[in-house]
């Protein structure tokens, strides 16, 4: 065990390598990767001298030779659409991580060093596929261990702050919903109630005292995320809504995005959520159930869009507005007419900036005025069921691409314009998505703080 | 591929399985070095390298291989490396001057029978052996401009006739192609806007840049998400991907590493170690940072040279001026940039090594991490 804890640097460098160590087989013909023809066999090669490298003891060599696959596996991951993208290279890429995370670690270091030994396990969990029983995982458990909260390496040159859009005005805006028909509330309905009146017929409803009692509406706030969890790296969307120019990904640790910003892939922070039973109800198994978690600073806004699966959306801290277009009324908010940006409406939250040609004789579009249209306030502990999803020929099996690289920018799944329910909303503070996919035998839990 | 002026190559970047590259010390080469082949003295007239291997033709019809695949074989007129394949273009078995296209594993060592072949039909109308500029180019692109080969099946794969193809460039997920008449045509997949038509949308079927239209080009050149072509005039055009400065234009990723010298007034050479304010641009403020440019960028090199011919690798850019110089830029992870470092660039910057030993570059082949630069002692 550790050791020392008067000393600034790691305490116990012998002991992060043996609890490290212990987590990789024995033999180097144990850590061999079953990989498809996809594969080239020059890849293959390159990967056994990696191995052979690390259980020689050759730590630099094994590190140039990680380099190598780790360069190459990339350029495959940035090849084609995401979906297409064989499984097998990202299990190439992650193993790259985790043999370059354990050289990095293999000699006594400093927090700087584990530091970049965790950055490269978070790479392989973002864009890579497990391996060997989610290794990846563990491993940035011990490092995670081992980076003792104030032991964390100085910060380096911050990274450069760009530019937030504020709203115009500085303060968020509380949109005028009265003419709008509200969202029906009701307090934990039974399952079959709930299925019977709102799932089947896709009814929205808001789910009260759903999510009140889950452990992270206790536990979380800004000084526990960054405890658990401010030493990973995860991407961070930058710009006030994904349609803008400015609107880009990067990655960064959750202190730096917390320091700069503020304030998914983290298993501890999923631990304290719980799905609802209402998400039972669809076919699909309980580990395709997926928790993405979003952080936002007050004033963050959602275009309008659509995504391939039903939802379920809760709040965990502070409040959000939301907006709901029935799917009926999918052309009359102007999908973008481009494959990235189909499932997203050219209508902001008051209106089109400036009209498309419009493809009914339509001038102007007054949501409220034309559309059914429904409205939801959720304060914390409320979860909203948004049960409309595509038909299913429309949608391909999409997944959202976790990061290409910093600066580029990234889309939520496309699925083609066809019967688009929407929601925009302003919000601030910590909400969970929930999402339910009954044709695709799918439910996704994403937690959402905006 | 045949080259008019007796030289000698250089190489230099990536050659971690072995591949001949220069001294044949390490895991990468920094520096231009001589190219040390097995077979000294042999005359080089192409060379075409792929990640783990690079494939070599000398002037006698001998194609060798060296890196991750080995073996040698004769009677070749061009071969066309990749990781999946090679492809190499024989004499004809029979008489006449038609040739054979046939595909290898690159594992075979060319012995033993090709995964494919095909017979194909000679140019239409033209004599064999080393041509002019308007023979129809190098594979991928077959000698009779009607077909061309692709790594991914299907292999061989026709060309519409009236695109009077004169020469093929294939990227990671695109293809560009250049016609008799200097147009450029694109296609594939654009995530990337390695297709240079605005958008980001792909082609199924080549489409004519229209933003070229009318400019007659001389050489196109495909990265693996950019494209490069050449004007007759010497101009540069340069679209795409930029995530490692491939483009020569302002890249985050470099700023962020401390690398990009955009907006920075380091020390400027005129050599073309940074421009002091590059061509129609007063920078004061910090240029925007280009992660994608979608349709084509006029390039200045330093000093206003004029570009003959153009390579791309998987993220950097070659170009050789009409006075002989090498420029490169972008990805210079392992030395394929040849500024004796690692690091990467969003500028031009000239390959000094080749100014001071007083060789002309004339011919610049790029793999996906490496150069191999051909060059002749200057007159």
């Amino acid at each position: 065990m550790a050791e020392d804890s008067n000393r600034d640097a790691l305490a116990g460098p012998g002991a992060l390598w043996e609890a490290l160590r212990a987590l990789l087989p024995r033999t180097k013909e144990e850590l061999r990767l079953d990989l498809r023809a996809s594969v080239e066999g020059s890849v293959v090669v390159l990967l056994q001298q990696a191995a052979d490298l690390f259980y020689g003891g050759r730590r630099s060599e094994c590190l140039q030779a990680c380099e190598a696959v780790l360069d190459y596996s990339w350029e495959k991951l940035n090849t084609g659409l995401w979906q297409d993208v064989d499984k097998d290279w990202r299990r190439v890429y992650a193993f790259g991580c985790l043999l370059k995370a354990m050289c990095l670690c293999e000699a006594p270091g400093d927090s700087a060093t584990v530091a970049a030994a965790l950055r490269a396990c978070d790479m392989g969990l973002l864009m890579g596929a497990a391996i060997f029983d989610d290794i990846l995982i563990k491993v940035a458990a011990v490092l995670q261990a081992h980076l003792l909260p104030g032991k964390r390496p100085a910060q380096g040159p911050a990274p450069e702050q760009p530019r937030l859009k504020k709203a115009r005005n500085g303060h968020v805006s509380i949109p005028d919903m009265r003419s709008e028909k509200a969202v029906p509330r009701l307090h934990c309905p039974s399952l079959q109630h709930f299925r019977k009146h709102y799932l089947i017929p896709q009814t929205p409803v808001i789910l009260e005292g759903v999510a009140d009692h889950w452990p992270c509406m206790k536990k979380w706030s800004l000084e526990y995320i960054q405890e658990i969890a401010g030493c990973r790296t995860v991407p961070v969307e930058v710009g006030s809504r994904y349609t803008d120019e400015e609107w880009s990904q990067r990655l960064m640790t959750v202190s730096e995005f917390i320091s700069c910003y503020i304030l998914n892939e983290i298993p501890e922070l999923k631990q304290d959520i719980s799905i609802p039973d209402y998400c039972c109800l669809g076919d699909g198994e309980e580990e395709e159930i997926t928790i993405n978690a979003w952080f936002g600073p007050p004033g963050t806004v959602s275009p309008l869009h659509q995504d391939p699966q039903q939802n379920f959306l809760a709040q965990v801290l502070g409040r959000k507005y939301i907006r709901l277009y029935s799917p009926q009324e999918s052309e009359a908010v102007y999908p973008h007419d481009t494959h990235l940006l189909h499932n997203t409406s050219q209508v902001g939250p008051r209106g089109l900036a400036a009209p498309p040609p419009p493809p009914g004789g339509r001038t102007t579009l007054q949501p409220s005025s034309v559309l059914s249209l429904l409205r939801c306030d959720l304060p914390s502990g409320n979860c909203v069921v948004i049960p409309w999803a595509p038909s299913q020929e429309a949608v391909p099996k999409a997944r959202k691409r976790p990061l290409a690289t910093a600066g580029q920018p990234s889309c939520p799944p496309g699925a083609p314009a066809s019967q688009l329910p929407a929601h925009c909303s302003l919000g601030r503070g910590l909400d969970v998505r929930l999402s339910m996919y009954i044709y695709f035998v799918h439910i996704n839990v994403l937690v959402l703080f905006v | 591929m045949a080259e008019e002026r007796p030289g000698s190559w250089f190489g230099f970047g990536f050659c971690g399985f072995g591949q001949a590259l220069g001294s044949g010390r390490g895991r990468q080469v920094l520096s231009p070095e001589p190219l040390r082949l097995p077979d000294a003295g042999t005359d080089i007239c192409g060379v075409s390298a792929a990640w783990s291997y690079t494939a070599f033709v000398s002037r006698a019809g001998r194609v060798l291989l060296s890196g991750s695949a080995g073996g040698a074989a004769d009677g070749c007129r061009d071969a066309w490396a990749s990781e999946t394949l090679l492809v190499v273009l024989r004499d004809g078995r029979g008489p006449g001057p038609g040739a054979e296209l046939q595909a290898w594993a690159p594992g075979s060592a060319l012995r033993g029978e090709p995964l494919w072949a095909q017979t194909v039909a000679p140019e239409a109308g033209r004599e064999d052996g080393a041509g002019g500029g308007t023979r129809a180019g190098p594979l991928p692109l077959l000698p009779c401009a009607r077909a061309y080969v692709s790594p991914r099946p299907p292999l061989y794969r026709p060309l519409a006739p009236e695109l009077r193809a004169r020469r093929l460039e294939l990227g990671a997920e695109h293809a560009l192609l250049l016609d008799e008449a200097g147009q450029v045509y694109s296609w594939g997949g654009g995530r990337h806007g390695q297709l240079g038509h605005g958008t980001l949308e792909a082609e199924l079927a080549p489409r004519l840049l229209e933003a070229l239209q009318g400019l007659r080009m001389a050489e196109v050149a495909a990265g693996g998400w950019h494209s490069v072509c050449v004007s007759e005039m010497g101009d540069i055009y340069i679209w795409g991907w930029n995530e490692s400065g491939q483009l020569a234009l302002p890249a985050r990723g470099l700023a962020e590493d401390g690398q990009t010298v955009a907006g920075e007034a380091t020390a400027l050479k005129e050599d073309g170690s940074g421009v002091k304010g590059p061509a129609g641009t007063e920078e004061g403020a910090a240029a925007p940072f280009i992660a994608v440019q979608p349709f084509p960028a006029l390039l200045d090199l330093p000093l206003g040279s004029d570009a003959v011919t153009a390579s791309c690798g998987s993220r950097h850019t070659a170009v050789v001026t009409r006075t002989g110089e090498l420029y490169t830029w972008g990805w210079g992870k392992y030395g394929q940039l040849g500024h004796q470092d690692t690091a990467s660039w969003d500028r031009p910057r000239r390959v000094q090594y080749f100014v001071d030993k007083r060789l002309q570059v004339t011919a610049v082949r790029c793999g996906p991490w490496n150069t191999y630069v051909r060059a002749v002692e200057q007159s």
